[in-house]
């Protein structure tokens, strides 16, 4: 094992694509949002010129540009940072890369790796604190991989690379500056496998990304007052792991669902409406969503802790969940 | 003069123009719904442009695929199929007169969304300028592609990264005569041109009439040489004289089942659509110059009509008789499998 960063990780994943696939190209911008002048992407950088393009702003022209690329085998890696900001590329991504394969009847396959950054980061405001993965949930055809952690981004990012298909890897600023073990060399993390990141027998927790930090540290509260909770990371929606998911509801026949999304149709909501058709008689009490509440983002650091799911709320939730 | 080169145009061009007639038959037999749009009166550009394409090249075209396509070599008894959205078509079916594709011929996905397709074949140049495949990407599209912001990103990009892309703009707007009769407009530009934004980009730029095979062919095979040797984008406004049945939303046959022998015998040539038929029907245009040259004669023209006229009457029987895609295949392409 290695200790390194979230964003160390992906470089990394990044790095040994590129060693092992000619065909793997990136779009440099503001890499992974870990910023252009990095030391740990300069390696990338000097030894990859040719297969690194540096980008104006135009997501929408670079998501077809990857897209049309794909479909003569090359994987482009776009890191179009702020997640926010993909929804400028909305039609190429859900219209040409995430129906390409279907339309042409599966003749045609898509690899590329839109990577963006989601999520309540500290004054992000309005415009810049998207949670986009319920809605590109919504839209067939698109893998959609959330690490939470930084063994788990290096190998769902190798995946992510490989994958046949149009991922949206989406990432959360918060996490790229967190330390982890990450295992020795190369390894992929296949879609559709989540991790039981913590066992416990009394209440389920399903979280992506930053909420798995989260529920995490809720957990070791709630320990403390006799309730061990089992913290299900999704990991990829697309595909989705629903036989986790049900095991574990089975299990402790609470289930506590937490996504940065808001409500209405949100990934809490898909899980919730999954174990309601699928495992009603495993559930002991109504499960419950912790989202962010349904508004706007504030600038307001204050306030955007406020309508964010978190570690406070997650251990009151389960408390009543389990009361 | 390679006269063998210009029969084929030509060949193609009659080929589009009997395929467009069959998918209008089609549509008035109620064989297919919806929304559909045809490429009569563009065959020139087409077809020439296809002339200077090999297999290492990408074609990504718009909703006006049809001809794209046929010049291309799609076979017109998958294309009219897919275009009934039959089993045997180009997409199973599922793609329809829209996105009429075949990764087969190097035009793998075609996107309806207005400029959605230009950046794709510049995906295709990056593709090309990554594998070093010697082959590039085309995008042929229509003028009011330029209301859309991703247009003038992909040539803003082409040029940063250097893509070997050729931009086809077949600019389709009716002239005044047109519009005052109601004809829609194709784009609305302040300047009713296009030519101007990639020009303000330094990118390479030419205007050609798109109603001359010959003169299409001639500056697009200069151009494909060029850019396989240097990598830069071209742009090509080729300008088209918009034919009169695509007045309205609705394609309407109002020049009727075209007759190759208007390209000789001028004296069958009357009516409201005259000045269409004797200066502006491309078809009969390149006819008239095959004749003049001396490249082919009444009985060679006539030859090429019978000919593609009998295989496009195959691929109508072929188009009706494949099956619907049954409702068990709606689940399978969702997502790519491993390999």
């Amino acid at each position: 094992m290695t200790v390194m960063t979230h964003a160390e990780a992906l470089v990394a994943a990044i790095r040994e694509c590129m060693d092992e696939d000619e065909n793997v190209a990136l779009v440099w911008g503001s890499l992974m949002g870990v910023g252009g002048n990095n030391d740990h992407v300069e390696h990338i950088k000097a030894d990859f010129a040719d297969r690194i393009f540096h980008p104006p702003i135009s997501e929408a022209a670079i998501a077809a540009i990857a897209t049309g690329a794909a479909m003569d085998g090359v994987r482009t890696i776009f890191p179009m940072g702020t997640a926010s900001f993909m929804f400028r590329a909305w039609d190429q991504i859900i219209h040409e890369a995430g129906a390409a394969h279907y339309m042409s009847n599966g003749a045609v396959s898509i690899p590329a790796v839109f990577h963006v950054v989601h999520g309540l980061r500290g004054g992000g405001s309005v415009q810049h604190s998207q949670s986009p993965q319920s809605m590109l949930w919504n839209a067939p055809g698109i893998e959609i991989a959330m690490p939470s952690c930084p063994a788990d981004a290096k190998g769902l990012m190798r995946t992510a690379i490989k994958s046949n298909n149009p991922t949206v890897f989406i990432d959360h600023q918060k996490l790229n500056k967190r330390s982890g073990e990450v295992p020795e060399g190369a390894y992929d993390i296949p879609f559709g496998v989540a991790d039981i990141k913590r066992v416990g027998a009394d209440v389920t927790i399903v979280a992506t990304s930053l909420q798995v930090v989260h529920a995490l540290e809720a957990a070791e509260t709630l320990s403390a007052v006799g309730i061990e909770a089992e913290i299900v990371d999704l990991r990829s929606l697309v595909p989705l792991d629903e036989e986790a998911i049900l095991t574990s509801v089975g299990k402790t026949g609470r289930l506590l669902v937490v996504d940065e999304a808001p409500p209405r149709c949100s990934v809490a909501s898909e899980v919730v409406a999954t174990v309601a058709e699928k495992g009603m008689d495993l559930l002991k009490a109504p499960p419950v969503r912790l989202n962010r509440l349904p508004v706007h983002v504030p600038a307001n650091v204050a306030l955007e802790d406020f309508v964010g799911p978190n570690t406070d709320r997650i251990v009151e939730a389960a408390k009543t969940l389990c009361g | 003069m390679d006269k063998a080169r210009l029969l084929d145009i030509f060949r193609h061009m009659i080929l589009i123009r009997r395929f467009e007639e069959a998918v209008y038959d089609f549509h008035e037999q109620k064989l297919f719904g919806g929304h559909y749009h045809l490429y009569i009166g563009q065959e020139a550009t087409g077809a020439a442009v296809m002339a200077s394409l090999g297999a290492e090249d990408r074609i990504f075209s718009t909703h006006r695929n049809h001809g794209h396509l046929i010049a291309r070599g799609v076979d017109p008894k998958n294309a009219l199929a897919e275009i009934l959205n039959r089993a045997d078509g180009t997409n199973g079916g599922r793609g329809g007169t829209f996105h009429i594709a075949d990764a087969s011929v190097g035009m793998p996905h075609t996107s309806a969304l207005v400029g959605g397709s230009v950046p794709l074949a510049a995906g295709a140049g990056f593709a090309a300028k990554l594998k070093k495949s010697g082959g590039i990407g085309v995008s042929m599209f229509g003028d009011g592609c330029f209301e859309e912001g991703v247009v003038f990103e992909t040539l803003n990009l082409a040029r940063m990264w250097e893509l070997p892309v050729i931009f086809v703009c077949e600019n389709n707007t009716p002239g005044a005569v047109l519009k005052s009769a109601g004809g829609n407009n194709t784009s609305n530009l302040p300047e009713g041109r296009v030519i101007q934004i990639p020009e303000a980009l330094g990118m390479e730029c030419h205007k050609v009439d798109g109603g001359d095979a010959e003169a299409v062919d001639v500056l697009f095979a200069d151009c494909a040489a060029r850019v396989r040797a240097t990598g830069q984008p071209i742009f090509i406004e080729a300008l088209t004289e918009r034919w009169p049945g695509n007045y309205f939303s609705f394609p309407s046959m109002v020049t009727g089942v075209t007759q190759v022998s208007m390209a000789w015998d001028g004296g069958s040539i009357s009516g409201e659509h005259q000045e269409w038929f004797l200066n502006h029907d491309p078809v009969l245009r390149f006819a008239r110059q095959l004749l003049v040259s001396g490249v082919a004669n009444f009985g060679d023209i006539a030859g090429i009509d019978v000919e593609v006229t009998e295989t496009i009457k195959a691929a109508k029987e072929f188009a009706q008789s494949s099956p619907l895609p049954g409702t068990d295949s709606v689940y399978a392409h969702v997502l790519a499998g491993e390999g």
